[in-house]
C-alpha cells in the first residue's frame, strides 16, 4: 500500500468535497425551508454560470461586477420561480413537487441552450490554478482555493442563520410555520429568501465548476450525484451537508484512484443505498415523525 | 376558470393542427433525389451537428448549382434534430423514411448506426452514413449499407501510434498512456489500440477511464501523473476534459509530455477553446483543414461557397468539410449508380460504393480515396500552433491496414 | 345526455363497461387500433407501437407510483433489466411468449430487491433509494459485459411465432398491442380486488392501513413486484423492437419521462396512464414538426429553435401540474360529464 498515493488520492478528495458540500448546502436550505427536494439545483448551478459569463465576456464587465451580476440575476430567477412554479404547488403531493421541480429544470436547460446555444465556452479564471505540491503529492490550486470558497460561504451562511434576524425568523418559519406566523413572520417571505440563498449557493458551485472545466448546458448534470451527500449528510442539516460532502468526496477520489474514473458513477449511489439501510435519515438529519 | 379553459382549447386546437403537418411538412417533386439526415443540432454534441448539417446541406446546393444536381436530378437536403438521443434520431429516420424514401440517410451517432443497422439492411433502399466511425461499422459483410467518410477510431489510434512509434529516439520506446470516455464511443478503439501498441512494443503505462461529462478529474490525473507518460491520446471527447488534464499535468512539471486526440477533438473551435494550453496540441484528421487549399481544388469550391452562402463563417470547420465530403460521396454513389442504368436500391449502391477505390475527392482528403471497405483509411498527423491559431501538419499522409 | 342508467345485478355494477354507448366506443376503438398499421402509414404505426410500449411501462410506474403511493425514480432501470433478460435467453433461442414473461419476473425481482429499503423509509427519501438503484443497475449494464455486451450493446433475433418472423413495424405493433389490452386490462382489474384496494389504503395512509391490518411491507413490495414486472415486458417488447439494444436506451431521463407521463395522465387511474403516455410519446414529435415547418419559412429556424423544443416540453410539464393537478385523465372527465349531463350544465 503505497501511502503517499492514499494521501495524495485522500487529500484531493477531501478537498473537492467541499465543493460538493456546497451544492448539498443549496439543496439542504431548499428541504430545510420549504421542504422540497429541487430537482433543479443543476440547472441552477447552470445558469448562474451562464449569467456570471454573460457580465464577463458579453457585457466586459469586470470578473466581480460578474459576480453581483450573476448573483443578481439567479436570485430575480428564483424569486420568478417560487412564486410562479413552487407557490401554485403548495400542498400538493410530494411526487407532484419532485416533477414539478423537474420540468422547471428541463425549461431553464431549453433556455440556456436556446440562448448561449451548446457548444463549450471559456468560462474566466476565477481561483489561482498554482498547484501545492510536496514532495510527489500534488494538489492542484483550484480544488484547494474551490474548498475554501465552499467553507466561506458555508460559515457565512451558518453564521447569519445563526445571529441575524432574518436567519432566525427563516428557521423558524422552516421547523413550524403556523407557530411561525402566529409570531408575525412573514413565512412567505422566508421561503422566497431561502430559494434566494439556495440559488445564489448554486450560481456560486456552478461557476466555480465552470472556471475549472468548462461552460457548456451539460453542467446541469453535475448536481445528481450530489443527491447522495444530501442524503448522507440529512435532508434538513447544513452541518450534516458538510460531513457527507467530505466524506463522499473522499471516498469517489480513492475509488477513482484504485478502481478507475467509472466508480465515480457507482461510489455515490452505494453510498447511498447503505446508509438508507441503516440511518434513513442520514447522519444528521432530524427524524421524521409522523403523525395520524 | 373559464378564461383558463378558454385558453387552454385554443392552445390544444392550435398543437392538434399543428400535427396534422406531421408527414406533409416537405413535398417531394418528381426527379429529386433526397437526402435525409438526423443531424445533432441540439444537444451534446451540437457545436459539431450544426457544422455537419450545413456541410452536408451546403454541398447539396452547391452541387445543384454548379453541376445541376446527380445526373440531371436535383439533390434535395431534408434534415431534422435528432439531439444526439438515440431514439429521437430514429423517429426521424422513420419520419424521413416515410414521407420521402430517401437513398441515403445520414444519422447522428454511434448508437443510432447500431440500431437502425439492423432495419437499414432489412430494407435494402438506402445507404447510410453518420459522425461514428466505430470500428464494428465498418464491415462490408454485417453492416452493408453503412460507410463511414473516414478512418475508424481504431486505424485512427493505430495512426497515432505509428507518429508516436516513429518519434522514438535512441533505442527506448516512449510510454503511451490512453484516456478514454467511458461511452461506446470511448470505448471503441481501446482494445485494438492496446493490442496494436503491443505489438509494436509501445507500453501503454497507463488506462484511464472517465465519465463522459466529468468535471472534477484531479484524481484521475492523480494517477496519469504517476505513470509518467510520454505520449498521452485522448479518445471520446469532445472537449471536456482534456484541457483540465493537460492544465493539471503542466502545473505538475510534466512539460514534456505530449497530448494528442483523435478527429472529434481536432476543430479549430475545440483547440481555441483549450486556451494556452491548446499549443502543441496534436493528433490525426483524416482531411485537410480549410485553409489549406493549395493542390485541394475541393477545399476551394468549398471555401468559396461557404462565404457567399454563410457570410457569418470565418473558417470553415472541420465538421462542415466532413459534411461536405459526406455529401460529394453520397453523390458520387447515386452519379455511378444512375450512369449504369440502375436503379437506386442499397445493393446497388454499396457496389458503386465499393469500386470507388481510387477516388479523387479534390484534395479533402490528401490521398485517393479507397471506399471499398467501407472506409477512408487514411489520415495526418496535425500540431496546433496557438499562435497562428492553426492546425498544421505534422506528418506526411499516412494509410492503415 | 345519460338517462336510465340503473344497474340491475352486482355483476352489471362491477363491469368495466357500463352503458351500451361504452361498449360500442370500446368497439369502435379496438377496431381502429386494428386496423391502424394498414392506413397510419409507417412512421405512424412506428409512433403507435412506442408508445404500446410507454404505456405498458407507464402502467407499472402507476402502480407503484399512483396506486400505492411508492416513489420510483428507477422505472426505466428495471424495464433494461427485462430487455437483457430477453436478450440473454434469445440467445439460446428461447421463443419470445417465454422470454417476455420470465424478463418481466426477473424484473419483478429485482425489483422487490430494490423494494426492501420501504420498510424502512419513505416519500421522498425512497425516492432516492430508487434513484440510487437506477444508477448501480445503469452501471451494471454498462460492465457486465458477458451478459449485456456492456457499452456495445446486444442484438436480439426479431421474434418468432411459428414460421411468422416478427421483424416489421406492423407486425410487432399487434404483439404490442395485445400485451398492452391484456395487462392493462389486469391492471383495471387489479383495483377491484382486494391486493389493489389495499395499494390504495397503504398510498392514502400507511399507519391508518396497518392499523387496519393490511401487511405494510408485503403490500409495498407487491406493488414493486407488480410494476417492475410491468417495466420487464415493456422492457423485452422494446428489445424485439428496436433488436439493438445499448445501456444508453435505460437512462433516468427515461425514468423522468415516465414519471411526467403518470403524473401528467393522472395518478392511479388507467386511463390518465394511456393518455400520459401517448402524451409524452407524441408532444416531441409535434414539437419537432412544428420547428420543422418553421423551416420552410425561415431556413435557419432549426438551430434557433430545437432548444426551444425542451423549453416548451418543461413549461408544459410545469402548465399541466399548476393548472390541472389530476392530468389529462381529469380534462376527459370533464369532458365526459358535459356530454352526460347535456343540456343540464356541470
Amino acid at each position: 500500500m503505497d501511502w503517499i498515493t492514499f494521501a495524495e488520492f485522500s487529500l484531493i478528495g477531501l478537498f473537492s468535497g467541499g465543493l460538493l458540500a456546497l451544492v448539498a448546502l443549496g439543496f439542504v436550505l431548499i428541504y430545510k425551508g420549504t421542504r422540497v427536494i429541487n430537482f433543479a439545483m443543476g440547472e441552477f448551478m447552470m445558469l448562474g454560470a451562464y449569467l456570471v459569463y454573460t457580465g464577463h465576456s458579453w457585457l466586459k464587465m469586470p470578473l466581480w461586477l460578474s459576480m453581483v451580476f450573476g448573483l443578481a440575476g439567479i436570485s430575480c430567477v428564483a424569486v420568478l420561480v417560487e412564486r410562479f412554479v413552487l407557490r401554485p404547488l403548495a400542498g400538493q403531493p410530494v411526487v407532484s413537487v419532485l416533477m414539478v421541480t423537474i420540468g422547471l429544470g428541463a425549461f431553464l436547460h431549453g433556455t440556456v441552450d436556446a440562448i448561449w446555444g451548446g457548444q463549450n465556452l471559456e468560462m474566466p479564471q476565477l481561483l489561482s490554478r498554482k498547484p501545492f505540491i510536496w514532495g510527489d503529492v500534488m494538489l492542484p490550486g483550484a480544488v484547494f482555493w474551490s474548498f475554501w470558497v465552499a467553507l466561506a460561504v458555508i460559515a457565512g451562511l451558518s453564521l447569519y442563520f445563526r445571529y441575524s434576524r432574518t436567519g432566525i425568523a427563516m428557521r423558524a418559519a422552516a421547523s413550524d410555520p403556523i407557530t411561525a406566523y402566529a409570531l408575525g413572520i412573514d413565512v412567505r417571505r422566508t421561503q422566497q429568501l431561502t430559494w434566494v440563498f439556495a440559488g445564489c449557493v448554486g450560481a456560486v458551485a456552478g461557476t466555480i465548476v465552470a472556471s475549472i472545466s468548462s461552460l457548456s448546458p451539460a453542467l446541469s448534470g453535475t448536481a445528481l450525484g450530489v443527491l447522495a451527500v444530501v442524503i448522507l449528510g440529512g435532508l434538513d442539516s447544513v452541518a450534516g451537508a458538510i460531513i457527507a460532502g467530505l466524506l463522499v468526496g473522499w471516498l469517489e477520489s480513492i475509488a477513482v484512484g484504485y478502481f478507475g474514473g467509472k466508480a465515480r458513477d457507482l461510489v455515490p449511489y452505494v453510498v447511498v443505498l447503505a446508509i438508507l439501510m441503516v440511518r434513513p435519515y442520514g447522519l444528521l438529519g432530524t427524524r421524521d415523525i409522523e403523525r395520524l | 376558470m373559464n378564461t383558463r379553459r378558454h385558453a387552454l382549447k385554443s392552445v390544444a386546437a392550435a398543437t392538434g393542427l399543428s400535427a396534422l403537418g406531421l408527414p406533409f411538412t416537405t413535398w417531394a417533386q418528381s426527379g429529386e433525389l433526397v437526402v435525409a439526415a438526423a443531424p445533432p443540432i441540439t444537444g451534446v454534441f451540437a457545436f459539431a451537428g450544426v457544422g455537419l448539417n450545413m456541410g452536408v446541406n451546403d454541398y447539396c446546393e452547391w452541387r445543384n448549382e454548379a453541376k445541376g444536381g446527380v445526373m440531371g436530378r436535383k439533390l434535395r437536403y431534408v434534415s431534422e434534430d435528432s439531439g444526439y438521443k438515440m431514439d429521437q434520431a430514429m423517429a426521424v429516420f422513420k419520419k424521413l423514411m416515410a414521407a420521402h424514401k430517401p437513398p441515403v440517410f445520414y444519422g447522428d451517432s454511434t448508437a443510432w448506426a447500431k440500431a437502425a443497422s439492423v432495419e437499414v439492411s432489412q430494407l435494402g433502399t438506402t445507404l447510410t452514413c453518420s459522425p461514428s466511425f466505430a470500428s464494428d461499422l465498418a464491415d462490408p459483410d454485417k453492416v452493408p449499407y453503412y460507410f463511414m467518410a473516414g478512418p475508424t477510431y481504431a486505424s485512427m489510434c493505430a495512426i497515432l501510434l505509428e507518429y508516436i512509434n516513429s518519434q522514438a529516439k535512441g533505442g527506448t520506446k516512449p510510454t503511451v498512456a490512453l484516456v478514454y470516455s467511458d461511452t461506446e464511443f470511448g470505448r471503441d478503439p481501446i482494445e485494438a489500440t492496446k493490442e496494436r501498441a503491443k505489438k509494436m512494443g509501445l507500453n501503454v503505462v497507463q488506462e484511464i477511464v472517465t465519465k463522459p461529462g466529468s468535471v472534477d478529474v484531479s484524481a484521475e490525473v492523480a494517477k496519469l501523473r504517476r505513470a509518467r507518460p510520454d505520449y498521452v491520446i485522448f479518445h471520446g471527447y469532445v472537449l471536456a476534459p482534456i484541457p483540465e488534464f493537460i492544465r493539471q499535468m503542466r502545473e505538475a512539471g510534466m512539460t514534456s509530455t505530449q497530448f494528442m486526440g483523435t478527429i472529434w477533438s481536432m476543430d479549430k473551435s475545440t483547440a481555441e477553446a483549450m486556451g494556452p494550453v491548446g499549443d502543441g496540441w496534436m493528433g490525426v484528421m483524416p482531411y485537410r483543414y480549410s485553409h489549406d487549399t493549395k493542390d485541394a481544388p475541393a477545399m476551394v469550391t468549398m471555401n468559396q461557397f461557404a462565404q457567399k452562402r454563410r457570410p457569418d463563417i470565418k473558417y470553415v470547420s472541420t465538421f462542415y468539410t466532413h459534411g461536405w465530403l459526406v455529401g460529394s460521396i453520397f453523390a458520387e454513389v447515386m452519379e455511378r449508380v444512375l450512369k449504369a442504368n440502375k436503379p437506386l436500391t442499397g445493393p446497388n449502391m454499396k457496389a458503386a460504393l465499393q469500386t470507388m477505390t481510387d477516388w479523387d475527392s479534390g484534395g479533402i482528403s490528401g490521398l485517393p480515396v479507397n471506399l471499398k471497405g467501407h472506409q477512408i483509411a487514411t489520415g495526418r498527423i496535425y500540431r496546433f500552433d496557438a499562435n497562428a491559431k492553426l492546425f498544421e501538419p505534422a506528418s506526411g499522409w499516412i494509410k492503415t491496414a | 345526455m345519460r338517462i336510465g342508467d340503473f344497474r340491475a345485478s352486482y355483476a352489471h355494477d362491477e363491469s368495466l363497461l357500463i352503458t351500451r354507448v361504452q361498449r360500442s366506443w370500446m368497439i369502435g376503438f379496438v377496431g381502429l387500433l386494428l386496423i391502424f398499421p394498414w392506413v397510419g402509414g409507417s412512421y405512424f404505426t412506428y409512433l403507435a407501437c412506442l408508445t404500446g410500449i410507454h404505456v405498458i411501462a407507464a402502467m407499472g410506474l402507476n402502480i407503484v407510483t399512483g396506486f400505492a403511493g411508492q416513489i420510483s425514480l428507477g422505472h426505466a432501470a428495471f424495464m433494461g433489466v427485462g430487455c437483457y433478460t430477453v436478450a440473454w435467453l434469445d440467445k439460446w433461442g428461447v421463443p419470445f411468449y417465454i422470454t417476455i414473461p420470465l424478463g418481466g419476473v426477473v424484473s419483478a425481482l429485482i425489483g422487490m430487491l430494490v423494494g426492501i429499503p420501504s420498510l424502512r423509509i419513505k416519500g421522498l427519501y425512497l425516492a432516492v433509494a430508487t434513484l440510487a438503484a437506477q444508477f448501480i443497475l445503469m452501471f451494471v449494464f454498462r460492465e457486465w459485459d458477458s451478459v449485456t455486451g456492456g457499452v456495445r450493446g446486444v442484438n436480439i433475433a426479431p421474434a418468432q411465432l411459428w414460421g411468422w418472423v416478427i421483424n416489421t413495424d406492423k407486425d410487432i405493433y399487434y404483439l404490442i398491442m395485445l400485451c398492452a389490452g391484456m395487462l392493462l386490462l389486469g391492471a383495471r382489474n387489479l383495483l377491484r380486488t382486494h391486493v389493489g384496494r389495499s395499494f390504495i389504503a397503504i398510498r392514502d395512509k400507511d399507519i391508518s392501513a396497518e392499523v387496519l391490518g393490511i401487511d405494510l411491507f408485503r403490500g409495498k413490495l407487491m406493488a414493486f413486484a407488480l410494476g417492475s414486472f410491468y417495466a420487464g415486458v415493456a422492457g423485452g417488447l422494446m428489445g424485439y423492437f428496436y433488436r439493438a439494444i445499448t445501456p444508453e436506451h435505460f437512462t433516468f431521463t427515461l425514468s423522468i419521462f415516465y414519471l411526467a407521463a403518470i403524473i401528467v395522465g393522472g395518478l392511479g387511474t388507467v386511463l390518465g396512464t394511456i393518455l400520459g403516455a401517448a402524451f409524452m410519446t407524441l408532444v416531441p414529435e409535434v414539437l419537432r414538426s412544428v420547428v420543422t415547418l418553421l423551416t420552410l419559412w425561415a431556413p435557419n429556424a432549426m438551430e434557433l429553435l430545437s432548444p426551444m423544443r425542451e423549453m416548451v416540453f418543461g413549461a408544459l410539464i410545469i402548465a399541466f401540474l399548476i393548472f390541472e393537478p389530476h392530468g389529462l385523465v381529469e380534462m376527459w372527465r370533464r369532458a365526459r360529464r358535459f356530454f352526460h349531463l347535456w343540456p343540464f350544465k356541470t
